[in-house]
């Protein structure tokens, strides 16, 4: 547990530069909010370090509820979680994506293995990965529609009504 | 033993023709349940081959596009033929040759390798890219296994000092089984047998896991059942071949089938003993190891005439 | 990964021999020789990571299980840990015991499995049924124990199902000591058989800092001497109490990746003989509530092929906001495609089985539904009517 907590340390350290937000929501794991355009920084940060390895890229989509009267609509979002793993510690970037703006680079550059979990991103999500060389589907239909994206909270199914959470 | 029929019956029937195809599909039968009893399964029933054969038969001939339709079906006819007309001239189940003349061990072989020929040829014909893999490592396979097979069923010709496979065959009988008098060449002839038979592990050539069924993938209905029925024909006919030679000669039914059958069951051990080679690993082995293995027999042999002669 | 057009592709997949489940890869070979690799996988996305977001958290337990026929006990696993986490609940040890015990006994059934259809790729058909009649043995064990030979359905959110009874450790014990000497046998015929040897020395060689680089995980990056290993590095369950050693090899080329895997058997033996001789008493099941705090958890589990990561995120309700799954699989597939390079198209089948790769696994996404007037879908009536027609 201490190295554990030790490595949570370092990459405090490592990251504090970026970070809008730090809190650790369980004892092994750290969560660092970043600014999109801080990712590539921070990531290169903790690859320097040779700080744990790539484990997951997750996408959360957070639609935003509607409005009451009067009041102006927020604006829907989704997280991008960036999972760093080492030994027991894991290490979140996590950042906050507008629909408009959803827009990241991309850091399979620095880490190799991005590379498929930004392409189910970009599937799933529709989060646009700025300079992922693959083009075409890697897990959907090849005549999949496009801009519909199942992992979004507004797609439930073809044919059917938009409204309740009753999936496809 | 002799035995004189009509030239008609001998081609349709015995030993030609109908004979040769029974018990093709017996050998083949028991070639299957002998590797599946070795590799603990309990492999297939008395009337599976026949099944398979009539099946295949029967089902609907899919041209591939792309093919030259001529070569595509007279190439399996012709693969048939070939080993039919093998079948002629080895002392099939102890009795003599139906056809027999100074040299037909030449052709005997010949006749062989055209089968292999007849396939390479077909996976070529197609534009399938795993048959055109396949006839590329049938070819390739069968320029590294035939001159050391070659060469294992020349010692005992010089041996006997005839090309003439009856003769070569009445030689084994009378004297000393070749197989403790030439083991290498034995072991050369047993090796190259399932190199031509491409049974595992050489079968590079059809490996199903790389490239599906190698230079028989687009064939489907009767060409691939006429095919099989020809590598039938071939392992029994091989089979005779080295028994007759190496095994002491096959002068009646019984004979022929005990030391045929003795042979498939070494056959069989050998395919379940090893991984598939790769078939640069086979073209190594048989340049490497087969040829020279032959070559050395070969001298032996000569070495050993000249000096009995001498003193 | 598009294919350039002038090159000579051999496709392998959707429907080859070579693959019991459907991906599609593309060589490019020159002659014999690989010059390049795609891959496109997909062919069995079934939507799971949606489905969960409408299932209960109770019906996801079973709905994770189903991810993989193969390793369906550590999907559970995963997946009750990370839900255990949110709801705060402590499992009681017997309960947590029991599910290493399985997830061993699951680890012995994969590894023999992937062992077997290794040799199959290289051509080596009694290993294979070899391998496969012995590893009867281990899911015989499994079905005595939970009544299933594949979806033991162990887990349950707060605990087990299933105890361990004297009479049942006595019978695991006696099937173990049978596994531990084919595996003897196994380990000696990988080791010595000069053919074997031919197909898996030197092919597909890894080095660490390759395999590091590359991102591999579980038992192909070990092979590689990484010593990477969550049962170790993180543990969960009672892997603190049983631990495990990491089997590593240097050689890192597909013959340390066999000796690997059969060395972890040896060592998933030797665990669960000790779990069953000093199991903890107690109790199987704990409450956990059917409303799961709002929250995001991580869970870490080492899966036969490595490291299995879950992420669930709740909302407060019944059922999860989201459950994303990060499969070893996936990871492992980059080290094919660059390793492929230079290599003859023969080693192919054995480099890809090489990763132990679950294409259930990797695919988890969508069922599609279209209306009745797309003339695409045909009814059955249609149909037959058209296989009538056609044969007239």
């Amino acid at each position: 547990m201490a190295s554990t907590i030790g490595a949570l340390g370092a990459a405090e350290a490592v990251l504090k530069p970026f970070a809008t937000a730090i809190n650790r929501p369980q004892p092994e794991r750290l969560e660092v909010n970043i600014h999109p355009d801080n990712l590539l920084a921070a990531v290169r940060a903790l690859v320097d370090e040779s700080w744990g390895y790539l484990s997951a890229i997750v996408g959360l989509d957070r639609p935003a509820q509607l409005a009451a009267e009067g009041m102006s609509q927020p604006e829907s979002a989704i997280d991008v979680l960036y999972l760093f793993c080492s030994g027991a510690a894991v290490v979140t970037l996590r950042i906050t994506l507008s629909y408009s703006q959803a827009v990241i680079p991309t850091i399979s550059g620095i880490a190799p293995t991005a590379m498929l979990y930004e392409w189910e991103l970009r599937e799933m999500f529709g989060v646009e990965v700025v300079g992922l060389r693959v083009t075409g589907h890697l897990i959907l239909a090849d005549d999949w529609p496009a801009g519909v994206y199942p992992l979004r909270k507004s797609f439930t199914g073809f044919n059917q009504p938009v409204a309740g959470a009753e999936g496809a | 033993m002799n035995l004189s029929l009509p030239p008609i019956l001998v081609l349709l029937v015995f030993p030609g023709g109908l004979f040769l195809i029974a018990s093709g599909l017996i050998y083949q039968w028991a070639d299957r349940k002998l590797v599946a009893r070795f590799q603990n399964r309990i492999g297939p029933r008395f009337i599976q081959p026949l099944a398979d054969t009539l099946k295949l038969l029967a089902k609907e001939e899919i041209t591939p596009v792309g093919v030259h339709k001529g070569l595509f079906f007279a190439l399996p006819v012709i693969a048939l033929a070939a080993a039919l007309t093998a079948g002629l001239y080895v002392p099939l189940s102890g009795f003599r040759p139906a056809a027999s003349f100074r040299g037909d061990l030449i052709i005997a072989l010949y006749a062989l390798s055209v089968l292999t020929l007849t396939m390479g040829l077909a996976g070529a014909n197609t534009i399938s890219r795993f048959s055109l893999v396949g006839a590329t490592r049938t070819l390739t396979q069968l320029f590294s296994y035939e001159a050391p097979f070659l060469l294992s069923l020349l010692g005992p010709a010089i041996a006997a000092g005839t090309w003439q496979i009856s003769e070569i065959n009445t030689y084994a009988g009378q004297n000393l089984w070749l197989i403790i008098a030439q083991p290498i060449g034995f072991l050369v002839a047993l090796i190259g047998l399932m190199g031509k038979l491409e049974l595992p592990p050489f079968d590079a050539p059809e490996a199903e896991t790389e490239i599906v069924a190698g230079a028989m993938t687009e064939y489907s209905g009767r060409g691939f059942a006429l095919f099989r029925l020809g590598k039938d024909v071939e392992l029994i006919i091989g089979l005779t071949l080295v028994s007759a030679f190496y095994l002491g000669g096959l002068g009646n039914p019984l004979e022929f089938v005990l030391k045929t059958l003795a042979l498939l069951l070494v056959l069989a051990l050998l395919q379940t003993a090893f991984a598939r080679l790769r078939i640069d690993q086979t073209v190594g082995l048989w340049w490497r190891a087969g040829a020279l293995l032959a070559v050395v027999q070969l001298i032996a042999i000569v070495l050993g005439r000249n000096l009995g002669t001498i003193f | 990964m598009t294919a350039d057009t002038n090159k000579f592709v051999i496709p392998i997949g959707p429907q080859h021999p070579a693959l019991k489940e459907p991906a599609n890869f593309e060589f490019w070979v020159d002659g014999e020789i690989v010059t390049g690799a795609s891959v496109r996988l997909g062919y069995v996305h079934r939507g799971i990571e949606k489905g969960a977001e409408a299932r209960t958290w109770t019906q996801n337990l079973y709905l994770m299980e189903r991810i993989c026929g193969i390793c369906s006990h550590v999907h559970a696993t995963a997946y009750t840990l990370g839900v255990e986490k949110l709801a705060g609940v402590e499992v009681p040890p017997r309960a947590n015991a029991i599910r290493q015990l399985m997830a061993e006994l699951e680890r012995i059934h994969s590894h023999m499995l992937w062992l077997g259809v290794a040799a199959h790729e290289g051509g080596f058909d009694t290993l294979f049924m070899y391998s496969w009649r012995d590893r009867e043995t281990v899911m015989d064990l499994l079905e005595k124990i939970s009544g299933n030979k594949v979806h033991y359905s162990a887990n349950l959110l707060g605990g087990v199902k299933f105890d361990i009874t004297p009479e049942l450790a006595a019978e695991v014990h006696k099937g173990l000591d049978f596994l531990e000497e084919r595996n003897r046998f196994y380990l000696k015929v990988v080791t010595t058989d000069e053919t074997f040897i031919g197909r898996t020395r030197d092919i597909g060689t890894m080095t660490t800092e390759k395999a590091e680089f590359l991102g591999a995980i579980g038992p192909t990056a070990r092979a590689s001497g990484v010593a990477r290993d969550i049962r170790v590095d993180a543990p969960y369950l009672t892997y603190d109490q049983f631990p495990v050693k990491v089997m590593t090899h240097t050689s890192g080329d597909l013959h340390g990746r066999f000796i690997v895997r059969i060395h972890e058997t040896f060592e998933s033996i030797r665990v669960i003989r000790e779990i069953l001789d000093h199991i903890p008493q107690g109790d199987l099941t704990t409450r956990v509530p059917r409303r799961i705090p709002a929250g995001e958890a991580v869970s870490r589990v080492e899966a036969p092929r490595g490291e299995l990561l879950y992420f669930i995120a709740s909302n407060g309700s019944e059922k999860p906001e989201r459950v994303k799954v990060r499969t070893p699989s996936l990871c492992n597939w980059s080290t094919v495609l660059s390793l492929a390079i230079g290599l003859k198209l023969a080693d192919m089948p054995m480099l890809l089985s090489g990763i132990d790769p679950c294409f259930s696994c990797n695919d988890r996404s969508i069922r599609l539904k279209r209306g009745q007037q797309d003339p695409q879908v045909w009814s059955w009536e249609k149909l037959r009517q058209y296989g009538i027609e056609y044969y007239r």
